[in-house]
């Protein structure tokens, strides 16, 4: 393979890569005829891809060859073809991580604007061999990277071409695991936490409407991988259920902000409310938990598994934190108090059910306990006492008595150390309360004991 | 290109309903994933998929924008592809141009349409999503203009890059390139909330790349967007200047230019330099801006909102001040404006902020700084009397005598400014002399090979000579010392007719020795390096005399200082003293324009003719005059000297202090006596002048003289005179019956109108006597001074130097001349010899005319005398002394008094006359000193000696030839032995004597023979 380097170096870019890529056919389906394993593509074929595809520098001499946008575009469209017309799907695989999987070196840069690209105009072509190797490189490679890719398709489609959305849309359709994999680089990508990181609205309600049609679409990839354990590090979630729970719990507290500085938005006449939008989702995950301890039967890894990172979750209470001390600081609005409720209350909820159907893991409660005494003391306690609304007292002994005990203590226990300061009175009755009982009953007399 | 109805039907309709919503668009241009594919394929083969049949431009082009809309993979390849669309469009725009629409507009190369939708779709994405396709689409857009602006420039319809507004004028006439600059104006519109550094960058680059035919864009973007453009290009290039660091501002400021090595600042001021057209002000506004900003203290709070405010970064506002040097370094226009504003806002407070962020920088480019503000300083082509009027006020160190108008900066201020204005004058100094150097070098190739080099600040401070003249003659402290170097320096640069005007400038305003002598030490500088400095410097004051640009009090410096300068000559013959040739040179200079301070002596500001008097007393007569000039100056000279005698008349009589007057005077006394001996000319010309002169009605007075009507005319009637020259009728009637029948027997005489009386005498009072004799005292003087120099014979002095000196007999000659010309108008019978004494009736009317003048002007006696000092030159008197004489005959005959002293006038005026000719040897010593006897006797006695007197010259006339010159005297001398004997005439004398003898005892001895 080496040797053909001669031969290509007259030729001028775009025939020497059509050429190279012609090689690289054949030499692949060599190799996977020879039967070796694992098929491994040599270091010098390496080589010559990133001299005469990606024209990476090779060396600082020699004068850097570049191929025109329009011989790029034909270039990308062979390679369409030659994805598409192989049919062997070994080869195809080898072929796309000779082509694209990162070396560390100077060439990734090329190598992945050239495959941004390239997945952009498959997802406009619609071609479904491509999508899927895509997918299953966006599970081997380090998450930066699928996050970049994701940037370039939601670029593409969702803010620079208007009206492409739709053919996004259409991946769904083409290539389900592809589509699930990239949700999950989406919700990696949008965290939430400044207002670039947001995501467009476009975007969001085309993964709720492809969530909300088919939940199981989030567990796809959980479900046609092989749990082997050897999840490379670093790489994507499994599924995009911790990202998309972020989404749920963070979207009331940052869409306010956002929308204050921005109350007069060019687009916001057409754009629908962001709010229902989450809502959805949120159903939609509450849904795709309630899914997993069938799945997880079934695949009899049900209490050995979660599907939510404790870690996550608790990067994620710091954020709200941080967020919910935002939120006193603006506070000045009527309305000013849901936002903050209700992400708690979506908190809440979720972790309830996730630790009910077996997504998070947690030993007796002690690690989530943890997680969640996060919330520091005086933070919960300001919260509560600047909302001084009876509801929101309800709504925790409901949530108490209902749903998630464990929440429930932990509260207490912020509310002691929180009213430690203030009224030896009251640390005594909690005490005695807290060290008696821990039925809903004791909760409500504290609640009422309180007001 | 309708071959697909449905096609063509989607994408005519795109443009306009892509402006109404983004629905509409989605909606229509949803297309399948096979279509996709097929859409993708004819781009790139440029052939129908579907049929199998080529693609038009048009519809390739349409294809590319189909895919601009759906395939989002696909932008850059269409983006490039659509350069080549654009391209062509130029092309077939310029070529119909260049055929003058001779062919139709051809349908296939006209692609104004697709430009037009593809114009649309563009502005369409940027106005949904501004901050994905505005930077993508703006550096196209100048990208694409770039190169289709440089690869048309040759083309011959195109414009010269120079000519910026026609260039504007046909590229926005293009479809092409105004649909760019309209997509570019949108991105930058849109890009200038968030990024507006990048736009800017991009078309820096750009700019630099292209650079003259980019010129149009950047102009009109820069027009559209002053304010804007202005301050982004500014940060841009501070930023860049700023990494690029101090150490290229070495290489910049030796003139070697790399424009590749900094670009941005080069495209910096290119741009800068195009709005300045448009729009200096906000430039300047800018500049200015930018400078007080750096220099005023970092506040962390900054209220700019922008994000890319280089306040912030304390480097760059470090950097902001060389940065703006730099800037005006390259640019002339930019420092033009700048400079002017800059001065004023130099005030002691931002001063010293200056200077506390210039200490932080290190040495080597604080130096850098110095040499380019010094650099920029002498470049200036205007303002330069402003900066250096500021560096020298703040350079000035704080006195106690000298207080500003600024308070006195900070010390630290004061010594850079010092360093700095030395530092020019170090570095004008080297620009000067090597500019003359190398004019020197090749003096054969000429001024055009090796132009010479022009320094801005100094040829606009030639026209601020006179203030920096002034300026320097204040004398304070440090400051004239630079000043004057400048002088010199700006008198070098300027060639001879600065160094000419500065040394007049130094010259008219010195107002004392120690000012003056500023004017010599510039000469000494000078001289070495320019000749024949001070004869331009006194001709051009002689110009601006003859112009009349110079106030009295300039005038009467100037005269002054030239005179010290020259008498300094004289203290230094003494001393030895250095400037000695320089005084030489002066008065040589002098000399040479004598006739043009002449006219000065009659300024009617007396302190100016006085100035010119000491001038001219002191100055050096020229070797050779022209005989107009010399009688010019003579008469000028003459005018004087009556003039000063009036002053101090005037002077004595108001009792104010005569000092000056009476110095005119000895002036005016000098200049005469000098120029009498210069040539024969001068003298017979002052001398007729001065007798002329005291006779004349207006300077009679001086002399205790009348001003009575002479001529045997009628007195005007008063009713008459009023009316002077109304009739000519009536002059003539009069003329008729009063014609002047003058020397004839039938003359009238004019005594009176009968019935009246005896004619009106006007009766004038008499001045101050003792004013009078001094008056004739002084005429006397100058007179006999003129008379006895060595002008005319070249007469060697006499041995002793207490005798006086002889009267020259020529001068005498002219003196009496004159005289007989202005007392006896009439020249009939104006032979010397005399007639027998009854004749003398036919002259009666002139006798009497003569005798009035002598009535009338006592100084003709003394005059008289002078003359018949000079021997022979009495006998040119003949006439006078003869009518006088006939007048003194008819009155003491027809005298009835009893003794002669009963009419003194007559008395006197005898004895007079007798003297004189006795001392002019018309007769001998014995009938001259009848005289004596005439106070003693009765008048016919006295008429009896008088006609003893007149049959003497009768008989022996008063001819000069009787004269002969005796070298022992050192005159002329009459051999009375010669002539017949003298016994004859005595006879009646001695009658006289015997009558009288009771009382003229005592005169016999007198009349021995």
């Amino acid at each position: 393979m080496g040797d053909i380097r001669q031969s290509l170096l007259p030729r001028d870019v775009l025939s020497a890569a059509k050429e190279l890529l012609y090689h690289l056919d054949i030499y692949i389906c060599n190799l996977v005829q020879s039967g070796r394993q694992p098929p491994q593509v040599d270091s010098k074929t390496l080589d010559l891809i990133e001299e005469f595809i990606l024209h990476a520098p090779k060396d600082r001499n020699a004068p850097a060859r570049r191929m025109s946008a329009l011989q790029e575009l034909q270039l990308l469209e062979i390679m369409c073809s030659c994805f598409q017309e192989q049919s062997r799907d070994t080869v195809r695989q080898l072929m796309f991580s000779a082509l694209f999987g990162l070396q560390g070196n100077a060439a990734d840069e090329s190598r992945m604007a050239l495959l941004g690209k390239l997945v952009s105009m498959a997802v406009a072509m619609g071609r479904v061999p491509i999508l899927e190797c895509a997918a299953t490189w966006l599970q081997r490679t380090h998450r930066v990277y699928c996050v970049r890719l994701a940037q370039v398709l939601v670029d593409d489609y969702c803010s620079m071409v208007p009206g492409s959305v739709p053919t996004l849309q259409n991946i769904h359709s083409a290539s389900p695991r592809f589509c699930c994999q990239f949700i999950t680089a989406v919700t990696t990508l949008y965290d939430l936490t400044t207002e670039e990181l947001t995501p467009p609205i476009e975007l969001l309600q085309m993964i709720v409407s492809w969530i909300q049609e088919d939940p199981r679409l989030v567990l796809i990839t959980f479900l046609n991988t092989p749990l082997t354990g050897s999840q490379p590090i670093n790489s994507l979630d499994v599924t995009p259920l911790g990202g998309l729970v972020r989404w749920c719990v963070k979207a009331p507290l940052a869409y306010k902000t956002d929308k204050k500085q921005t109350p007069t938005h060019e687009r916001s006449e057409n754009v629908p409310e962001v709010g229902p939008l989450f809502s959805t989702l949120h159903l939609s995950v509450l849904q795709v938990l309630m899914l997993l301890p069938n799945i997880l039967n079934e695949k009899g890894l049900f209490g050995r598994m979660g599907l939510l990172q404790l870690d996550s979750l608790a990067a994620l209470t710091s954020e709200l934190s941080r967020l919910l001390d935002q939120a006193d600081k603006h506070a000045h609005a009527s309305d000013a108090h849901a936002a903050p409720q209700l992400a708690l209350d979506r908190l809440a909820q979720a972790l309830q059910v996730a630790k009910a159907n077996g997504a998070l893991l947690c030993s007796r409660g002690r690690n989530l306990e943890a997680v969640l005494f996060l919330f520091r003391p005086s933070r919960l306690g300001k919260v509560e006492s600047k909302i001084k609304t009876v509801k929101m007292r309800k709504m925790l002994v409901k949530h108490a008595s209902k749903l998630y005990p464990h929440f429930c203590i932990i509260s207490v226990f912020s509310r002691i150390n929180y009213f430690d300061f203030h009224s030896s009175n009251n640390v005594l009755l909690i005490h005695k309360l807290l060290e008696h009982c821990k039925q809903l009953v004791f909760l409500l007399l504290l609640n009422k004991s309180v007001c | 290109m309708l071959n697909d109805p449905a096609m063509s039907v989607v994408c005519d309709g795109g443009p306009l309903k892509a402006m109404q919503s983004s629905h509409s668009l989605t909606a229509q241009t949803t297309l399948s994933a096979q279509e996709l594919s097929q859409e993708i394929k004819s781009f790139i083969s440029g052939v129908d998929a579907v049929h199998g049949r080529k693609l038009s431009v048009r519809e390739h082009a349409r294809c590319a924008v189909r895919l601009l809309r759906s395939v989002p993979a696909c932008r850059e390849a269409v983006l490039e592809h659509l350069r080549g669309v654009y391209d062509e469009h130029v092309s077939a725009f310029l070529v119909n141009l260049e055929t003058e629409g001779s062919s139709t507009s051809g349908g296939s190369s006209n692609l104004e349409d697709i430009i037009q939708e593809v114009h649309v779709v563009l502005s369409e994405f940027i106005r949904l999503n501004p901050r994905a396709w505005a930077p993508l689409v703006s550096t196209w857009a100048v990208d694409l203009l770039g190169q289709l602006s440089s690869k048309h420039a040759g083309r011959r319809v195109a414009p010269h890059s120079a000519s910026l507004n026609e260039l504007l004028q046909l590229w926005m006439s293009c479809a092409a390139t105004r649909s760019l600059m309209e997509a570019y104006s949108q991105c930058l519109a849109a890009m200038l909330a968030w990024c507006p550094d990048a736009c800017v960058d991009a078309l820096l680059d750009t700019s630099v790349q292209h650079s003259p035919h980019f010129d149009w864009v950047v102009a009109h973007i820069g027009s559209a967007f002053p304010g804007t453009i202005i301050s982004r290009v500014l940060a841009c290039g501070l930023k860049d200047f700023c990494s690029h660091g101090a150490k290229d501002q070495g290489l910049l400021m030796m003139g070697m230019d790399k424009g590749n090595r900094i670009p941005k600042i080069g495209s910096v001021v290119g741009i800068l330099g195009h709005l300045a057209a448009h729009h200096s002000e906000s430039i300047r506004k800018e500049l200015l801006r930018m400078f007080q900003e750096s220099l005023s203290p970092s506040s962390p709070l900054s209220p700019t909102s922008s994000s890319t405010s280089w306040e912030s970064s304390p480097q760059l506002r470090r950097s902001a001040v060389p940065f703006l040097l730099q800037l005006a370094a390259m640019s002339p226009n930019l420092f033009g404006a700048v400079s002017a504003e800059l001065v004023e806002q130099l005030r002691p407070s931002i001063l010293l902020q200056l200077q506390a962020l210039l200490q932080g920088l290190p040495k080597e480019e604080l130096e850098n700084m110095l040499g380019l503000a010094v650099h920029l300083i002498s470049q200036s082509p205007t303002g330069g009397a402003r900066v250096l009027k500021f560096l020298a006020d703040t350079a000035t160190p704080a006195s106690v005598i000298i207080s500003g108008p600024t308070p006195s900066p900070h010390e630290g201020v004061r010594e850079g400014c010092d360093r700095l204005l030395q530092m020019l004058l170090l570095h004008l100094h080297k620009l000067v002399f090597n500019r003359s150097d190398g004019a020197e070098v090749s003096p054969h190739s000429s001024a055009s090979s090796q132009p010479q080099r022009v320094i801005p600040f100094l040829e606009e401070l030639r026209s601020h000579v006179a203030q920096l003249c002034a300026e320097t003659l204040r004398l304070e402290r440090k400051r004239h010392l630079w000043l004057h170097q400048l002088l010199c320096l700006l008198a070098v640069y300027g060639g001879p007719s600065v160094a000419t005007e500065t040394l007049c400038q130094l010259l008219t305003q010195a107002r004392n020795p120690e000012e003056l002598a500023l004017a010599w030490q510039l000469h000494t500088t000078l001289s070495s390096c320019m000749a024949g400095l001070i004869p331009a410097a006194v001709a051009h004051s002689v110009a601006q005399i003859h112009t009349h640009t110079l106030g009295p009090r300039q005038l009467k410096q100037l005269l002054l200082n030239l005179s010290i300068a020259i008498q300094s000559q004289d203290e230094d013959r003494k001393g030895g003293g250095a400037q000695s040739s320089m005084a030489v040179q002066v008065g040589s200079a002098v000399s040479g324009h004598l006739h043009d301070f002449c006219p000065l002596l009659l300024h009617s500001d007396a302190d100016v003719s006085h100035a010119t008097a000491r001038l001219l007393s002191c100055s050096p007569l020229p070797r050779t005059s022209s005989p107009a000039h010399l009688l010019l100056l003579s008469r000028a000279a003459v005018t004087h000297f009556f003039m000063a005698l009036r002053k101090r008349v005037e002077a004595g009589n108001v009792g104010r202090d005569g000092g000056q007057a009476g110095e005119a005077v000895n002036c005016s006394v000098l200049i005469l006596s000098r120029f009498a001996a210069y040539s024969p000319l001068t003298l017979k010309a002052i001398l007729q002048q001065l007798a002329e002169g005291a006779l004349h009605k207006g300077n009679a007075d001086l002399f205790g003289g009348q001003v009575a009507d002479m001529s045997g005319a009628p007195v005007t009637n008063p009713s008459l005179s009023s009316d002077r020259g109304a009739s000519l009728l009536d002059i003539n009637c009069r003329f008729s019956t009063s014609v002047n029948f003058s020397g004839s027997v039938w003359s009238v005489f004019h005594a009176g109108v009968i019935g009246k009386g005896l004619k009106h005498r006007t009766a004038s009072q008499h001045p101050d006597p003792a004013g009078v004799i001094w008056n004739i005292q002084t005429l006397l003087e100058v007179i006999v001074q003129c008379c006895t120099s060595s002008g005319l014979n070249g007469t060697p002095s006499p041995s002793d130097p207490d005798e006086p000196l002889p009267i020259n007999a020529e001068a005498a000659k002219v003196i009496a001349v004159t005289l007989v010309e202005s007392v006896c108008p009439d020249v009939a019978n104006g032979e010397l010899s005399w007639p027998p004494e009854e004749h003398a009736r036919t002259t009666v009317e002139r006798d009497i005319h003569i005798r009035r003048c002598f009535e009338a002007h006592p100084v003709l006696f003394p005059l008289l005398q002078v003359v018949a000092a000079g021997r022979p030159a009495l006998c040119y008197c003949s006439a006078v002394l003869r009518g006088l004489m006939a007048t003194l005959l008819a009155h003491w005959e027809a005298s009835r008094e009893a003794s002669s002293t009963d009419s003194p006038w007559h008395l006197q005026a005898s004895c007079l006359l007798v003297s004189c000719m006795g001392e002019g040897q018309l007769l001998p010593p014995v009938l001259a000193n009848v005289h004596e006897a005439f106070p003693h006797l009765n008048p016919f006695e006295v008429r009896l000696l008088l006609l003893a007197v007149w049959e003497y010259v009768r008989g022996n006339g008063p001819l000069p030839q009787k004269f002969v010159f005796s070298s022992e005297k050192g005159m002329f001398c009459r051999d009375f032995s010669r002539d017949g004997d003298v016994a004859r005439y005595v006879a009646p004398i001695h009658s006289v004597l015997h009558k009288n003898i009771d009382r003229l005892g005592h005169l016999c001895w007198r009349f021995q023979l």
